[in-house]
């Protein structure tokens, strides 16, 4: 068996390969407009909402990023993990019931739209969408070349593949990629992103189990390892201290009902009152796609600690290394194609919404309606989109760092108050908005473009986030609150 | 009695916000202890030990612990405007008082089970893993899946009742009625 590893990794990634193309081309038959293309007509079931939820949220960050901090840095990062329950009832108990109602009675196609709806102001609205397309632009980026380098390890492990060069890595994944966005929209992506959520959660569960009888003792032998050697890297704050954890903490569990990706979907489902099981499986999903950061982590972790294994060139090879000593080949390639599914699905969502921003939010707010042939010039946009991002990935590291590392917490903290507040407060005003997206975009930007070193670590995006929210609920009660349109005050009232 | 029945969540939001943001003020003003975000392990590349555990508090003591009791009660007070001001009743504020109330509790138990740790360097390990990481495991992650449970449960009483439902029915309707859709 072991001598057919890379076979059977290979068979398992082209095997899910090919099922996205194929959803693509079903998808296809099936948008036959803009509104198919971008919110799926807000006709899907609640199966298919929980798990395009939750596989959006969990993007190849937390597959393969997770692991690696960490092997890197012990249990600072899984606070970004156990938030998510908070994460999820934020997101339900504020966003999604008065989102979705919004979309039906705007007909909105996006966020930027709601946020027209909520404020009445084309300047929020165009400060929402070009917020959402730069965090787009980066976090593509890094998704882009994620993909493409872990696309690249496996196809250089094979005879035929071995000198295979980034930039054709980058053109394959893209490619595949771009296939069922462009052809089936919103649809092959949450369709695919159904998909994608089973494969990761079975792969989150049989890595747990993998990783648990690596030791003989399972994970305590592994914690006595961490114990005997440093013990704080074991503890819940791991090596990074207190306040950098509280603060991803605050940030992740917080925001991630503003990540714009996650939102969009809210709007999506066929009825409001699917909410109720959506919710339930949106956590449970996660939770046992997660397992996976934690396990593979520590495990490999201890193993390095604890002299059993080599040490690693970098923390994110933590995953990669897992799979191809301790995991059966055929898990191997269920985690390999889990952890495609993991980037793609983000990075799905992220098309859809960037292409939205550029061919439906951006026109609307500055001339006033969208482009004539919405659903051809959104297929454009799609793909104009995917090669700025895999161009960016290719040749400017520095701007894929710069804008990946402004993808979460700016989204997070130029949304969160504008969403999460605006749509459950009717004293906010749209000046409020303005100012809380304008701060939270300079905020984040400054700290990114002069490397300024937070003391503690805290994170930035979280300072962004507190900041902007603050100046949200202050300018808000400063101004004299103005009546609401009808329709929207009314869905406030619900 | 008057200022307390004027006072909405949102005033609480605010003022937890600008406790959360004091305490960071005070953190980031703090001088930190060289090893406060750890140090890089001695042998082996890209891996970082946390150290002294105790004298990374040195300096900023129980503010970590302050803070966390202020997002908790930050996250109640959000989630507690999720729900329109008509259904807050005396079941729902006792539900809130003790989902919020047990995620404190859960937070005591991590962070002084943790300083209880930095300051012997004992701990019990259980289900694998040190109880304190335990605490944040299951504990910080369940106090808040309570939430998620009980907007399961009471989502026709809190969150989408049958009123609210036909009462959207007919806004979109009469919507569609104007707009001439019908």
């Amino acid at each position: 068996m072991e001598e057919l590893r890379q076979p059977i990794i290979l068979g398992c990634v082209a095997a899910y390969m090919g099922l996205c193309i194929w959803v693509g081309i079903w998808a296809m038959r099936r948008t036959k407009s803009a509104g198919d293309f971008f919110v799926a007509g807000r006709g899907l079931g609640p199966v298919v909402v929980s798990l395009a939820v939750f596989s959006s949220t969990l993007s190849g960050f937390g597959f393969v990023g997770g692991p690696g901090l960490v092997y890197a840095t012990g249990m600072s990062s899984i606070w970004m993990a156990v938030c998510s329950a908070l994460g999820y009832a934020t997101g339900f108990y504020l966003v999604a019931k008065r989102i979705r109602m919004v979309a039906e009675v705007r007909d909105t196609m996006s966020l930027p739209d709601v946020v027209f709806a909520r404020y009445g102001s084309e300047t929020a609205r165009l400060l929402t969408a070009g917020t959402i397309l730069l965090g787009v632009l980066g976090y593509l980026a890094t998704q882009i070349l994620a993909m493409a380098l872990v696309l690249q390890s496996i196809l250089s492990a094979t005879e035929m593949f071995a000198d295979i060069s980034l930039l054709a890595s980058v053109v394959i994944s893209s490619a595949v990629l771009i296939f069922y966005c462009v052809t089936g929209g919103i649809l092959a992506s949450v369709y695919t992103d159904l998909v994608q959520g089973i494969v990761m959660i079975i792969a989150g569960a049989l890595v747990v189990i993998t990783a648990a009888s690596v030791f003989d003792g399972g994970f305590a032998e592994a914690t006595g390892i961490l114990l005997a050697n440093d013990g704080e890297d074991v503890m819940p704050f791991g090596t990074l201290g207190t306040m950098a954890s509280l603060s991803w903490y605050f940030l992740f569990g917080l925001g991630l009902a503003g990540q714009p990706h996650v939102a969009t979907k809210m709007m999506m489902n066929r009825k409001l009152a699917d909410n109720r099981v959506i919710l339930p499986m949106t956590v449970l999903g996660y939770v046992v796609a997660a397992m996976l950061w934690v396990s593979i982590g520590v495990i490999m972790r201890a193993l390095v600690i604890g002299d059993i294994a080599l040490p690693l060139g970098a923390a994110d090879e933590a995953a990669p290394a897992f799979l191809s000593t301790y995991a059966h080949p055929l898990l191997a390639g269920i985690v390999f194609a889990g952890l495609f599914a993991a980037i793609m699905s983000t990075a799905d969502g992220f098309l859809n919404i960037g292409a939205a921003a550029i061919i439906h939010d951006i026109p609307k707010a500055i001339r006033g309606r969208s482009l004539n042939n919405e659903l051809f010039w959104a297929r454009t946009a799609t793909i104009l989109l995917s090669v700025v991002a895999a161009a960016i990935a290719l040749y400017s590291d520095k701007l894929v760092g710069l804008l990946g590392a402004f993808g979460w917490g700016t989204f997070a903290a130029a949304l969160v108050p504008v969403v999460i507040i605006g749509l459950n407060w009717k004293g906010a005003t749209a000046r409020a908005a303005i100012v809380a997206i304008t701060s939270s975009l300079a905020i984040n930007f400054a700290i990114q473009l002069w490397q300024i070193q937070i003391p503690y670590k805290m994170s930035g995006g979280f300072l962004a986030m507190l900041t902007s929210m603050i100046l949200f609920i202050i300018v808000s009660m400063m101004e004299k609150q103005k009546p609401l349109p009808r329709d929207i005050d009314r869905v406030m009232d619900l | 009695m008057k200022f307390l029945k004027s006072v909405e969540p949102i005033h609480i939001v605010l003022l937890l916000l600008l406790v959360i943001a004091g305490i960071t003020g005070f953190v980031l003003m703090s001088e930190p202890p060289v090893d406060a975000t750890g140090v890089a392990h001695a042998t082996i590349p890209a891996m970082s030990v946390g150290g002294d555990g105790a004298s990374k508090l040195a300096t900023i003591g129980k503010a970590p612990f302050y803070f966390q009791i202020a997002v908790i009660l930050l996250a109640g007070a959000l989630l507690y405007m999720g729900v329109a001001p008509h259904k807050r009743d005396r079941t729902l504020l006792l539900f809130f008082a003790g989902g919020v109330g047990f995620a404190l509790f859960v937070w005591v138990m991590l962070f002084t089970g943790y300083e209880h740790y930095i300051l012997t360097g004992e701990t019990t390990v259980f289900l694998g893993f040190p109880m304190p990481t335990n605490w944040m495991f299951w504990g910080v992650w369940g106090s808040f899946a309570a939430f998620d449970l009980f907007y399961v449960i009471f989502f026709r009483r809190y969150f989408f009742t049958p009123d609210e439902e036909a009462e959207f029915d007919a806004l979109v309707e009469e919507l569609k009625s104007e707009r001439g859709d019908a």
